[in-house]
């Protein structure tokens, strides 16, 4: 039935949380998202985005944890990012009018790019790393 | 206010979450059903996930309960209701959702509501005593559909019927037309062969004079030239005697007396066989003719010939016939399309009435008319129309009829005490469900004096209706005579004298009717056939059945006396922790899914059980024994209503006087018992 994966990346230079999200996030899967979520605040990391390219459906319980969140994350001077939502995703992001509320991007990059300036190149020195 | 609905789904479904799926897959099928676009299904099915999700968690709290999915398509917009019949819910300032003050509060709470507010065109929340609904509309915004008109007239059977008609009569005709073509350019390709044939073989006749003659070349060559300008099919002739010289020569008389060279490829000793050779740009025949006298070869005669004229003529006879053909077959579809349409008329006509008929006109009925297949179906259809609208009048009929019951279960709720007295010394609690919407039992706690109650459980015999008018009319009597008359006796002697007249032949009721005194703490009371009391007696910690003996109420006796007489009046005093519970055989007898019974001894099992904790309130008795039955009778449908007065003796205020008269009762008590 519903599953949903969640993988976290981390970004030490820029501080910026990447959570790549699969599957579908519902009433059943939500709190996983949220303890995902709530450790980063924890942890004082308030910059994420939010990968949706491998979400098929977002329920009110899944809405409801970046609402819920995206103030405290404002007042700490970070965002929230949603990054590929896919055409059903999008809709309804929009109807929904959350498009006031978060931001989202068409690709990881732009919603990078907008954090700082230059953060593709500090990917690449990630990757050298390795 | 709506135009009438398209349909009507209806779906009742357990309010769980692992339910959420089936509930998602009947709105997914009802919207496609109204044709909903992908973006609309999809927004639509998460509202209704809010809605589902929102009863299971708010309105039952994760607990037993059902839910209800009503989807009604019309034309222009769908409106889905979700029913439940749990707590109902107070939408934040049953207002808008304000999606910011949402961020700000950063509560998830309203979110779900938000989005339904959003994704529906409109939201009410209705909520009553007996349940609640989410209604929401959500208007269809079909599409303008380009270029659809002329595709569905290809979908339509007279399109269809023409083309294939079409495509047949084409296939016939083409097909004859090809036989006969080729028949004919066969025999006129044949006849040219024939025909030079016939001419090579006069010139070889003619020749065979000459070569035995031997005239002058000149002359016969002359002859040659005029063949050839009469025939224009003729290419070449030409005469050879036997050893190949040319002896005339129909293009050029310098040729004479020269070697004869047949054309490259072309065997010269094949007779009388035309063989097929390229000249120029045209293909052309090559005939040779052997010219004979007496059996010995003197000499041959060749032909060259074209057939290219008969191709000409037969090219022109051709486009004739296709030319004509095809008016032929212009006039033949529009005919056919035509004739299609008297076919199908009257298809048009059942149609355009059946379209009618789901808009609701139940009343005209089809012409009977047309050919047979068309009066069988007019037949039919006006049998289904008269049998549907007698159908609709009964339902319509019964609706009204339902609407009434839920009207006298209104009244008749209204007729339950809805709050009980507070009685000094006693802990009560009470608790009435009926089977149906209508109950036939009665329950009433009330005051009679300054310090006397009255309590009373009673089932009237039979269900639905009638019982429930006689519980009310019961419940009357007994509020009446109770304060009136002093003795539970008096006082259910007088009820019946009252019901036996009044109530309808064949029903009775049995009642169980005690007076508490809240100085003595006693309790007086009498039983018509009903039940017994279920006494836990605090002392012994056992269980009594308290069973005055008596007659049920409202059955017609010969004798004055004899219900009077039948009547036993028992009283018992109340020391401190004894409990008792008054019932109706609701609880007793009802049963699980293999029939069997609850039995009255679970019910003393119980008490046993419950009855000595001092510390139990009989609001959470009541809670726990109504439980005990649930899970006893599983998903079994109660088929009895249920009813009962639970009370327990709690002497609260201590004071010395009220302590030492305790103490005697209970003083009082042992002694009897010790005698007994």
């Amino acid at each position: 039935m519903d599953n949903i994966s969640i993988s976290l990346k981390e970004n030490e230079s820029k501080e910026i949380s990447e959570i790549r999200v699969d599957g579908v996030i519902d009433t059943l899967t939500a709190a996983e998202l949220e303890e995902v979520i709530e450790s980063l605040l924890k942890r004082d990391r308030f910059k994420m985005i939010v990968d949706l390219a491998g979400v098929e459906y977002i329920s009110s319980a899944g809405w409801g944890i970046f609402i819920s969140h995206i103030k405290d994350i404002h007042e700490n001077g970070g965002d929230l990012k949603l990054a590929n939502m896919i055409e059903n995703v999008a809709e309804i992001y929009e109807l929904l009018e959350f498009d006031n509320v978060l931001k989202a991007y068409v690709s990881l990059e732009d919603a990078r790019e907008d954090f700082g300036d230059t953060i593709s190149s500090d990917n690449s020195k990630k990757k050298g790393h390795n | 206010m709506f135009r009438r609905p398209i349909k009507e789904i209806n779906a009742e479904f357990k309010a769980e979450e692992k339910y959420l799926d089936s509930i998602q897959r009947t709105v997914r099928e009802s919207c496609i059903a109204a044709s909903m676009n992908k973006k609309e299904i999809t927004s639509v099915l998460l509202a209704i996930e809010e809605g589902a999700t929102n009863i299971i968690r708010h309105a039952y709290l994760y607990e037993k309960g059902l839910m209800r999915v009503r989807i009604v398509i019309y034309k222009k917009l769908v409106v889905f209701s979700l029913i439940d019949y749990g707590r109902s819910f107070q939408p934040d300032n049953s207002g808008k959702v304000d999606l910011h003050k949402l961020v700000e509060s950063g509560r998830k709470g309203g979110l779900g509501f938000y989005m339904i507010q959003k994704i529906m065109d409109s939201v009410e929340y209705i909520s009553t005593a007996a349940f609640n609904e989410l209604r929401m509309i959500k208007r269809i915004h079909k599409e303008k559909e380009k270029g659809r008109p002329f595709l569905r007239w290809m979908l339509t059977l007279r399109f269809k019927f023409s083309v294939w008609t079409f495509i047949i009569v084409s296939m016939i005709i083409g097909g004859s037309i090809y036989y006969f073509d080729h028949e004919i350019s066969d025999g006129m390709y044949r006849h040219k062969h024939e025909t030079v044939q016939a001419l090579g073989t006069t010139i070889a006749a003619q020749a065979s004079g000459y070569l035995i003659n031997n005239r002058s070349d000149v002359e016969f060559d002359e002859l040659l030239v005029s063949y050839k300008r009469a025939n224009p099919e003729l290419r070449l002739i030409v005469l050879t005697d036997a050893t190949k010289m040319i002896r005339a020569h129909s293009d050029d008389i310098l040729f004479i007396r020269k070697q004869y060279q047949a054309p490259q490829g072309l065997n010269a000793y094949i007779y009388n066989t035309p063989q097929t050779f390229e000249l120029g740009n045209e293909d052309v025949e090559f005939l040779v003719i052997p010219i004979e006298l007496r059996d010995h070869l003197i000499g041959k005669v060749y032909i060259i010939y074209t057939t290219e004229g008969i191709y000409y003529q037969l090219a022109d006879a051709r486009t004739q016939i296709v030319i004509l053909t095809m008016i032929l077959l212009l006039f033949g579809i529009i005919g056919i399309y035509l004739l299609s349409d008297y076919f199908v008329s009257p298809i048009l006509k059942i149609t355009h009435r059946i379209r009618r008929f789901t808009s609701g006109d139940l009343e005209t009925e089809l012409p009977l008319e047309g050919a047979e297949e068309f009066f069988e179906i007019s037949k039919a259809f006006n049998q289904m129309i008269t049998r549907l609208s007698q159908d609709r009048k009964n339902i319509a009929a019964r609706e009204k009829m339902a609407k009434e019951i839920e009207v006298a279960s209104e009244i008749q709720k209204t007729l339950l005490p809805n709050k009980l007295p507070e009685i000094q010394n006693l802990d009560i609690e009470s608790f009435y469900r009926a089977a149906s919407l209508v109950g036939g039992d009665l329950y009433d706690i009330f005051q009679v004096s300054e310090k006397r109650y009255c309590m009373v459980v009673a089932d009237v015999s039979g269900k639905g209706v009638p019982a429930s008018l006689v519980m009310s009319m019961l419940r009357t009597v007994i509020q009446i005579y109770g304060r009136q008359l002093q003795s539970p006796k008096e006082i259910i002697v007088a009820v019946n004298d009252y019901m036996k007249i009044n109530i309808p032949p064949g029903m009775f009721v049995t009642v169980f009717l005690q007076i508490y005194d809240v100085e003595t703490n006693e309790i007086v009371f009498v039983s018509a056939g009903h039940n017994p009391m279920v006494y836990f007696n605090s002392d012994t910690k056992k269980i009594e059945q308290l069973n005055p003996k008596g007659m049920p109420v409202g059955l017609p006796t010969r004798d004055e006396n004899k219900f009077a007489d039948s009547i036993i009046e028992e009283r018992r005093v109340m020391c401190d922790d004894d409990c008792f519970i008054i019932f109706t055989d609701g609880i007793t007898e009802a049963p699980n899914r293999e029939g069997d019974q609850f039995g009255i001894e679970r019910l003393e099992e119980f008490i046993v059980a419950h009855a000595p904790d001092s510390e139990i309130r009989m609001s959470a008795l009541s809670e726990k024994l109504i439980d005990l039955i649930d899970d006893y009778t599983g998903f079994n449908k109660a088929t009895d209503d249920i009813s009962f007065i639970l009370a327990r003796m709690q002497i609260k205020s201590s004071t010395p006087i009220e302590k030492q008269k305790s103490e005697n009762r209970l003083l009082v008590r042992k002694i009897n018992s010790d005698k007994a």
